[in-house]
């Protein structure tokens, strides 16, 4: 990615410029030290004078009203305010009108800014002052005083904080009053310019130590620059969060949200006082020191898939090359590209007013349809529909160009989406709250209505990252979060009834992505690259989870890297210095993939066989116990030597009835109660407690036994022996209280036992047959 | 000599015989100092035009002379500053190269990773190969 400056040179104004603020994509306002306001008009290329100010107005500052979605604020859009060195801060409309001035600070006000929904102005002075007023410029509150100058202000995506600049330090107030206040040094110079951007809650700061740095909003740090020549005089996040501008004397420079930079520029325009994003998050404008302003937008963006290579080389013009035969098409766009995604086979393009959706198949004709609003901040591909997200809300369209459906839930704030929070798959979309971090929703991609009874899954902590798994039926869609902690869960989409059990699989997961065509699972965990084979294998047998890992040194992946893609066998890992990292994980994992989901059990077996890799021996015996392939299950268990395993799929086979052996698969992958209602739904009483007995789990072995008014002496007998085998005592009063009555026989009990395992065999005579000329056929090769 | 009663009343005759009040010598000496007066009063002129142009060609050498001063004096300063100009640029572009070089470095890695992509794949080739 590179910018592309221009200086329109016709017309400059006489003193510097110290703030400019954009209308639309292609109109901005400038304003000058020789008292003028200019609009700048790109589409033209024109310059006029909106107007011409009273001489002893300075202006520090502008920020336009921001333009909500909901149209009755519509009046107000028009005006801007605009800060002074007089103390004063003037509302003024968009043709350059004063409609309202007001006295706010002793000396300068140095920053003015509106909240995100434009309900409240805060102004920042010279007298070390921070004030908020009403939308109508009634003073509400001072919300700080100190004894230095305030250089530069921001809100908090919520606009329940402030962030603010005292001399070297950073702070952040809450509104409320009684709430904590996080301050702390963050340069060696008094700090010039802050910005918080709303999308990906990263804080920025600029410096006369001629540093910037990137923080979260908790005051991490997370990226400190290389000394520059001259102070940073301004910082500005994009509207989308993923890149920011950086100015200087003579300087531009674009960075990556994680703090390096795609490029600089040196243009001769003195320094660089304010930095403003389109909304649309693709052009720039800089206020230069020499009364230029200097424009610029971003080009050179690359999506690569497979073997495509897509480069954005003018602002409406893409080329497409294919790398396996050089072939070149360019593909021409009516207005400015301004997001794009390439992945499962299709290219999406969104401009200002279009989405144009490519097949690799085809570059020559794409499908046009015309969007709602222009600026889409993201957009997300699945195999078989993609996601749009604008300031409106989320849409999710098929390849078509069809809209499918456009979920929504109380409270959504669509402009803070980022593909952090947001998670597609052929079915199910997954959207992460912003007001409570813990709560994800879940969406039918067809219907948009919300899964299952409409309650969201709600994790125990913040997530900070989801993922869906991206193939197989809608029934076993799993999601991967990660969480605050940075511990990795997952968890299934559809619940069945039951609450979901969200289950650890992992610690330390800096970055994670699902593979787009198998259910595999990338992540960098704990500075180890590691590929989950098989995770579902946690719901079937939880100890076979660490041996359907495959890990690799993560060591060259230096400290925070970024899983961008992992498609067919490639993962695409971008490090913390912005350089592109391939690595090749095995194709075998998802090959065995597509035959455990084609019940291909044979060819499983046959492949295992062939590569002798105990993670696929592991994964494969986690598939067969998920499909209840018992035979494939102790092939598999027995291939990664795990003996009491296959004893136990032994005994599952040999159980007389389907009830009970499904109980005990049930059993097998840990989830007792399960089992125990399966038993009792089948009547198999005696069997259900047996399980609990096995399990030492006395109290519900006798509760099971008395509620049900059988066993309760073959309870008591076994608890007996088992406290005789380990020489204690009784001290469980409730069984105390049933010993009392209850004589311990072991004769009848055995009986009792007989009868009822004969009863159960009645109930299921077929499987009894098998069972015997089995036990024949075993007791006959015993005898050979 | 009898004297001329004429003489006496302060008349005289000329040559021409024309009645004069003053002495023929006299007159004609006048008429001489006239002529000189004249002559006189020319060359001054003549004098007074040429130094005249001398100061206006004086007073132009002196402007040009400025002029040059000034022209050296700013070439002189213009020297100085192109010094400066040129280390400015030199910091602009040092810190380009700076920028490509980090670019130069990101691709060398990415470059490396492929590298050992394909290893991988040829390895992972020739083992199929072989098993096969």
């Amino acid at each position: 990615m590179r910018l592309k400056t221009s200086l329109l040179k016709d017309r400059t104004h006489r003193e510097l410029v110290s703030c400019v603020g954009w209308t639309t994509a292609d109109e901005l306002y400038s304003c000058s030290e020789d008292h003028q306001i200019l609009r700048w008009n790109l589409l033209n290329g024109e310059t006029s004078v909106v107007v011409n100010m009273q001489d002893d107005i300075y202006p520090t500052d502008l920020h336009w009203f921001p333009k909500t979605s909901s149209g009755k604020k519509q009046a107000l859009a028009e005006i801007f305010v605009l800060t002074s060195t007089d103390g004063k801060f003037h509302l003024v409309s968009k043709t350059g009108r004063i409609e309202k001035s007001v006295e706010a600070h002793r000396g300068a006000v140095l920053a003015g800014h509106w909240n995100y929904d434009g309900t409240a102005l805060i102004t920042a002075g010279e007298d070390g002052q921070i004030k908020i007023w009403s939308k109508s410029g009634m003073l509400r509150s001072t919300l700080a005083q100190q004894g230095s100058p305030v250089y530069s202000v921001a809100w908090a995506p919520d606009s329940d904080r402030v962030l603010y600049t005292s001399g070297k330090q950073l702070i952040i107030k809450p509104l409320q009053p009684s709430s904590k206040v996080l301050q702390w040094k963050a340069h060696d110079g008094v700090i010039l310019k802050v910005d918080w951007n709303s999308v990906n809650d990263l804080i920025l700061s600029g410096a006369e130590d001629c540093r910037f740095k990137v923080w979260d909003s908790y005051g991490r740090l997370l990226y400190v620059s290389s000394s520059h020549d001259y102070p940073i005089t301004s910082v500005s996040w994009a509207p989308d969060g993923e890149v920011f501008a950086v100015g200087s004397f003579n300087t531009l420079r674009l960075c990556d949200k994680t703090g390096w930079s795609y490029a600089l520029e040196k243009p001769n325009t003195g320094s660089v006082f304010a930095v403003a994003w389109s909304a649309d998050g693709t052009q720039l404008a800089g206020a230069c020191g020499n009364g230029h302003v200097i424009f610029a937008h971003l080009v050179e963006q690359r999506w690569e898939w497979k073997n495509f290579q897509i480069t954005l080389i003018k602002k409406r013009t893409m080329q497409v090359r294919n790398v396996l035969n050089d072939a070149v098409d360019v593909l021409e766009f009516r207005d400015r590209v301004i997001k794009a995604s390439f992945a499962h086979s299709h290219l999406v393009v969104t401009t200002s007013l279009q989405c144009y959706i490519y097949s690799v198949k085809n570059w020559n004709t794409p499908l046009i349809f015309d969007l709602k609003e222009g600026t889409v901040s993201l957009i997300l591909q699945a195999d078989r529909h993609f996601l749009l997200v604008d300031g409106g809300g989320v849409y999710v369209f098929s390849y078509e160009g069809r809209l499918v459906s456009s979920p929504k839930f109380p409270g959504m704030r669509a402009d803070i989406l980022n593909a952090q929070s947001v998670s597609l798959s052929n079915d199910t979309l997954a959207l992460r709250d912003k007001t409570d971090e813990k709560v994800i929703f879940l969406f039918d991609v067809q219907t948009g209505k919300a899964l299952g009874d409409g309650k969201p899954l709600t994790h125990k902590l913040e997530v900070v990252e989801i993922a869906l798994d991206q193939s197989g039926p809608a029934s076993d869609r799993k999601i991967a979060l990660v969480d605050k902690n940075r511990d990795l869960y997952l968890t299934s989409v559809r619940r069945l009834g039951r609450e979901h059990s969200i289950i650890k699989i992992g610690t330390m997961v800096q970055t994670m992505a699902w593979n787009d065509a198998a259910n595999l699972l990338s992540g960098v965990q704990d500075g180890q690259f590691t590929v989950w084979c098989y995770p579902s294998a946690v719901f079937v047998d939880k100890d076979l989870l660490p041996k359907t890992l495959t890990t690799k040194d993560g060591s060259e992946f230096s400290s925070t890297p970024h899983i961008l893609s992992y498609v067919g066998t490639q993962v695409t890992v971008r490090r913390a210095d912005g350089s592109l990292m391939h690595s090749c994980v095995s194709p075998y994992p998802a090959i065995l993939h597509e035959y455990a989901s084609t019940a291909r059990w044979e060819d499983a077996l046959r492949l295992c066989r062939f590569a002798k890799d105990q993670t696929l021996w592991a994964c494969l015996a986690g598939m067969a116990m998920g499909s209840r392939e018992l035979a494939m299950a102790e092939v598999a268990y027995a291939a990664i030597g795990e003996v009491d395993k296959v004893q136990y799929i032994n005994s599952i086979k040999e159980l007389p009835s389907k009830e009970s052996s499904l109980a005990h698969m049930l059993l097998f992958s840990g989830h007792v109660q399960e089992a125990e209602a399966t038993l009792l739904q089948a009547g198999l009483v005696y069997q259900a407690i047996q399980v609990h007995i096995n399990l030492y789990n006395w109290d519900r072995a006798l509760e099971l036994a008395v509620k049900h008014k059988t066993h309760v002496d073959t309870v008591l007998a076994y608890r007996q022996k088992f406290l005789q085998d380990f020489g204690k005592k009784e001290s469980n009063k409730r069984f105390l209280q049933y010993s009392e009555g209850v004589e311990v026989d072991w004769e009848k009990i055995q009986a009792k036992i007989e009868m009822e395992l004969g009863k159960e065999r009645e109930i299921c005579p077929s499987k009894i047959k098998i069972l015997q000329t089995k036990k024949k056929h075993q007791s006959n090769s015993l005898l050979n | 000599m009898a004297k001329d009663p004429l003489a006496e009343a302060g008349l005289h005759f000329d040559e021409l015989n024309k009645l004069r009040v003053l002495e023929p010598e006299v007159g004609q000496k006048t008429a001489e100092l006239k002529d000189e007066c004249k002559e006189f009063v020319d060359k001054i002129g003549q004098f007074q035009k040429i130094v005249g142009g001398l100061i206006e060609l004086v007073d132009e050498l002196a402007k040009e002379a400025e002029t040059e001063k000034m022209m050296a004096i700013g070439a002189r300063n213009l020297l100085k500053s192109v010094a400066k100009q040129r280390e400015a640029q030199q910091q602009q572009l040092q810190a380009l190269i700076v920028e490509k070089k980090m670019q130069l470095e990101r691709y060398r890695i990415e470059y490396e990773a492929l590298s050992k992509v394909e290893a991988e794949q040829n390895e992972f080739i020739d083992q199929f190969i072989l098993q096969k």
